[in-house]
């Protein structure tokens, strides 16, 4: 790395590590998990970074107030970190940001369909406030307009136009909005890839190795379920996954559309993944508890991810990959406080509760 | 003009039927500032009657259906109404909003859904041409019994993984067309395999062409038949959108009206949902000029004898709470732009805008002093002023402040016998700076001293409006202040041989006396205002710090001073920079020649746009942090008469705040 990196991503580093500091510890989360109700949730929360955020009436944190209040955090680390970074990678920081943006517009698009109100809609939407196509006027035009078609009319200036527009027929003669859901996912993510190698040296290396593994978990995880829930043929598989991967080729998705034994993909893919060993024998046979097999499997991958973005907190730190680390290690950890918020909401008990979890992070 | 008008604090007692009424009268009236109220004298707390906080909710909503509707019939806002707005319930409004609504609907919806035939119509000869020499019906192709065809567009993104995933199958797919995003393609392959391969297709996003009745044939014929669509659908077009310029011109000032009248609702509804509520009564507490005070009375016995108004005596928690209302004459709104920029003033201080609007153009003259540049400034600024267009109409305060900069450069400009940079056109009445750099830096001291004095004395007037008079007496802005700088600089003055009828030893005894004031000026404040303890800390600590205060006073003072030599330099840079244009001019060309005059031309405009800029910053540099910062706290809270018309966009769209 040379001089260039070091001045350019100092100040940013400090700044991320400071942050990367302020994620909850082992305690706090076995604080939290033991808390007996949501009322003690909350009292555990505002002692964590995210308190701030939960400074409002009791009343009005309601379980979904809630979540959407610890979203704000994530919102906040998001623009403090695009405003620090230096491009290139700033632009791959925004267009990770962008992930909550085509989630936003997958809910409005929800919304539309179902008739439902602004009110009711905005309480499924991530905060965001900066560095956005797709403005919360512009959604409450979408759910105004009455229809799937028009509500698209009204993206014409976002990145999502063309996209929607390319897949809208087959909503019109299916009306089933996954042709759309999944055209934005597979546009999303080509977005991404293409940013990824929009990147050089160490910041490429980094990035790949991140956001890269991130792809091929989705992808993976989008031809397990294709198969094992929608039941969709060889060919569906395949059109409706990625072609490209970091370390997911084509033939392995292709292998597990084909009905290959998944774990044994995933094993070939990643030979030293923890955990794959620990799912029990009877899951692996592909009946009825494949529900449960998919879970275990998703639980690794994800923790395989975890790994990767400590990981990168070690060594050179001059590059972009210690920000999408961290960016991607609160997402997961916002994943998991938002378990544990529903949790505590519907009185579920711990040992359920923590079973749930993505990650044992104490 | 000098000090913000006296405020009276009122209280109204409504009857809860009267609200509306009162409301609408206190709004009409344009003078009653009113203070959404934690506690009253009677005790009662804000309440935010449910009512009223529903119609805000819901005008909100109602606002939106407007705005869309007239963005449906590109109607725009118009211009806030000047006379009172009739209020109108949520329901009245709803209803009237679903009518328009519903009279739109059909015409807008007939629209867009002949604008997507065409687009439709138009895909459908672009996926036809390539294939147009083809002399087969298109309908037999797709009933073969052996091969599977299939023609469509697909994203040409999925090109690629659409083969892919055909691996295993017999097929071949033809690209007819290609454009940026979208390729119109062909499927071939076997009738047995049409459930994989309609799969496939689908899943890639292929749209196969599936032509209405009237369009079928060989591609020659569809292609004849779709023009004659094409030319059908455009005439339906042109037909909706007459129809939909029609309910524009019809409803054009309905839809403004009631988009209007929805927003001063809601800024009503609003308004009681912030006053305080007893059982049967509204308690409303705010400011009027004293003034206005009874004018306020009579309008508000129009509307209603059952409204009791009272008249109360500020309390402790009002003090830095009352509204300040400047009054200074519409010429100096440019001038009070700048000090509300810089902090609101409170209500009982002084209002700086006099002395920044006699002080801001000299400061600025006397930098950029010309003829010719500041009569172009005044030019500039009489057009700004004068409100000619509707752009420059927000800006006319600012050209007041252009156009006296401006006649005061011009003044200056004569005074140092300069035009359009010329030096030897004029005779300097006064000095050309650039021949006596001394003159004009001691000129520009002397100049900054009597600022920096005026400053203080403003300082003096405001602590004797607040009564604080230990800080009067002892502040370093304050008279032992002044004293001690007066004496300081009749000391200099006499230092440098200047003539001074008052002995130096007279400055000499005043500024011991003063610097003694200043020195311990905490302990005779709070011995004159009767504070205690009369130290904070221990006497010894107290007197340590003491002296450094005092040496930190002198440190400022004359850092004060020497910051308005600045104003001398720039004079001096004025008549370089000009200067500098006339050696590049000579360089381009002979004295007279085109060239030379290009030069001299775009250089002036560059010393105006450029050095005048500058010269800007500075004077409001020198304003803000040399004398402002002896005298003006700011903080004030603006004098803001409760109104129901909104000055500015929409309504508070609510955010996605979640559950």
């Amino acid at each position: 790395m040379g001089h260039s990196g070091v001045t350019a991503y100092a100040q940013v580093n400090a700044t991320t590590r400071a942050l990367y500091a302020t994620l909850l510890t082992p305690e706090v989360w076995r604080a939290l998990i033991q808390t007996p109700d949501f009322d003690a949730l909350l009292v555990q929360l505002e002692k964590t970074a995210y308190g701030p955020y939960l400074k409002l009436d009791r009343q009005m944190l309601t379980p979904r107030r809630t979540v959407y209040q610890l979203r704000r955090y994530l919102a906040q680390g998001y623009e403090k970190l695009i405003r620090l970074t230096p491009e290139p990678g700033c632009q791959l920081l925004m267009q990770l940001w962008q992930l909550y943006e085509v989630d936003n517009l997958k809910a409005t698009l929800r919304g539309v369909e179902t008739n439902a109100s602004w009110d009711e809609v905005r309480r499924l939407l991530s905060p965001m406030p900066r560095h956005i196509t797709l403005t919360n006027d512009d959604i409450q035009r979408m759910l105004a307009s009455g229809s799937i078609v028009r509500a698209i009319e009204r993206t014409r200036h976002t990145p999502y136009y063309e996209t929607l527009t390319l897949a809208v027929a087959r909503y019109e003669t299916e009306k089933n909005l996954f042709p759309l859901e999944v055209a934005l996912d597979l546009d999303y993510r080509r977005g991404l890839w293409q940013g990824i190698h929009n990147l050089k040296g160490a910041d490429y290396e980094q990035a790949l190795r991140l956001v890269g593994t991130s792809i091929d978990v989705d992808n993976l995880l989008w031809a397990v379920r294709y198969r094992v829930y929608h039941r969709l043929s060889v060919q569906e598989i395949i059109n409706y996954t990625l072609a490209f991967g970091y370390q997911v080729r084509d033939a392995d998705i292709r292998a597990i559309a084909e009905g290959e034994d998944i774990i044994t993909v995933i094993k070939r893919i990643y030979p030293r993944l923890e955990a794959l060993e620990d799912i029990p024998a009877q899951t692996r046979e592909e009946v009825s508890p494949q529900r449960r097999q998919l879970a275990l499997i998703e639980r690794a991958l994800h923790r395989y991810i975890i790994k990767l973005c400590r990981g990168a907190f070690l060594g050179d730190p001059f590059h972009i990959g210690v920000q999408l680390a961290y960016l991607m290690l609160l997402e997961y950890e916002l994943r998991d406080l938002t378990v544990i918020v529903e949790a505590k909401a519907s009185r579920l008990p711990v040992e359920r509760l923590a079973s749930m979890l993505a990650v044992e992070w104490w | 003009m000098f000090k913000p008008q006296a405020m009276d604090k009122i209280e109204l007692i409504i009857p809860e039927h009267e609200v509306v009424r009162t409301t609408e009268a206190l709004a009409a009236s344009g003078i009653f500032h009113h203070t959404p109220a934690t506690q009253t004298t009677l005790g009662a707390t804000p309440r935010g009657g449910d009512v009223w906080q529903t119609w805000t909710t819901d005008l909100v909503a109602i606002e939106r259906r407007i705005l869309l509707v007239m963005e449906e019939l590109k109607i725009d806002e118009g211009a806030p109404p000047t006379a009172p707005l009739h209020i109108i319930e949520p329901r009245v409004a709803e209803r009237d909003i679903e009518r328009l609504e519903h009279e739109a609907e059909t015409p807008i919806r007939e629209l867009e859904a002949a604008r997507r035939r065409l687009t439709q119509l138009q895909k459908y000869i672009g996926q036809l041409t390539p294939i147009a020499d083809l002399d087969v019906d298109l309908g037999t192709l797709r009933d073969l019994r052996y091969t599977f065809v299939m023609l469509g567009s697909m994203p040409a993104a999925n090109i690629e993984r659409l083969e892919s995933s055909l691996e295993h199958i017999p097929f071949v797919l033809v690209t007819l067309r290609h454009e940026e995003h979208l390729a119109t393609v062909m499927l071939f392959g076997l009738q047995q395999d049409a459930a994989v391969l309609n799969r496939a297709a689908r899943s890639a996003y292929l749209n196969p062409l599936v032509m209405p009745e009237d369009y079928r044939g060989t591609p020659a014929q569809a292609i004849a038949a779709l023009q004659a669509g094409i030319e059908r659908t455009q005439e339906h077009i042109v037909e909706y959108e007459r129809e939909i310029a029609h309910l524009h011109e019809m409803r054009i000032r309905h839809l403004r009206q009631l988009l209007w009248r929805v927003r001063a609702s809601h800024a009503l509804a609003h308004t009681i949902a912030g006053y305080d509520h007893l059982q049967h009564t509204y308690l409303v507490t705010g400011w009027v000029p004293a003034a206005a005070h009874t004018r306020l009375e009579q309008e508000i016995a129009k509307v209603s004898d059952a409204v009791v108004i009272e008249t109360l005596e500020p309390r402790q928690e009002d003090i830095g709470h009352i509204p300040a209302s400047l009054k200074n004459p519409p010429v100096f709104s440019g001038f009070q732009g700048l000090v509300t920029t810089y902090g609101q003033p409170n209500y009982d201080e002084l209002d700086p805008t006099p002395i920044m609007a006699l002080t801001f153009p000299l400061i600025f003259g006397l930098m950029f002093g010309d003829v010719g540049h500041g009569l172009l400034l005044l030019l500039a600024g009489l057009l700004l002023a004068g409100r000619k267009t509707k752009a420059m109409q927000s800006a006319a305060g600012f050209g007041v402040v252009v156009a006296l900069c401006g006649a005061s450069a011009m003044f200056f400009g004569a005074l140092y016998g300069s035009i359009f940079g010329f030096e030897d056109v004029l005779r300097a009445v006064w000095f050309r700076p650039l021949e006596e750099i001394t003159e004009v830096l001691l000129f520009a001291i002397v100049v900054g001293a009597v600022l920096i004095s005026a400053g203080i004395l403003y300082n003096i007037v405001n602590a004797a409006l607040g009564r604080r008079w230990g800080y009067l007496l002892f502040n370093r802005n304050g008279l032992a202040g002044l004293v001690f700088y007066w004496a300081l600089l009749g000391i200099g003055a006499g230092a440098f041989g200047a003539p001074i009828p008052i002995p130096g030893s007279v400055f000499a005894v005043l500024a011991i006396i003063s610097g003694i004031g200043l020195t311990f000026a905490e302990f005779f404040e709070r011995l004159v205002e009767h504070h205690r303890p009369l130290f904070e800390e221990d006497v010894g600590t107290y007197v340590a710090l003491a002296f450094f205060e005092l040496f930190e006073t002198l440190i400022s003072l004359f850092s004060n001073t020497l910051s308005y030599v600045r104003m001398g330099a720039f004079a001096v840079a004025h008549g370089a920079l000009s200067l500098v244009v006339f050696i590049i001019a000579e360089v381009i060309g002979a004295r007279g020649s085109v060239g030379y005059w290009i030069v001299v031309i775009l250089g002036n405009l560059f010393v105006i746009g450029f050095e005048g800029m500058i010269v800007g910053i500075q004077t409001l540099r020198l304003e803000y942090y040399e004398l402002f910062s002896k005298f003006f706290t700011g903080g004030g809270t603006p004098y803001q008469p409760l109104s129901l018309i909104p000055k500015v966009g929409k309504l508070n769209a609510s955010e996605n705040t979640g559950g």
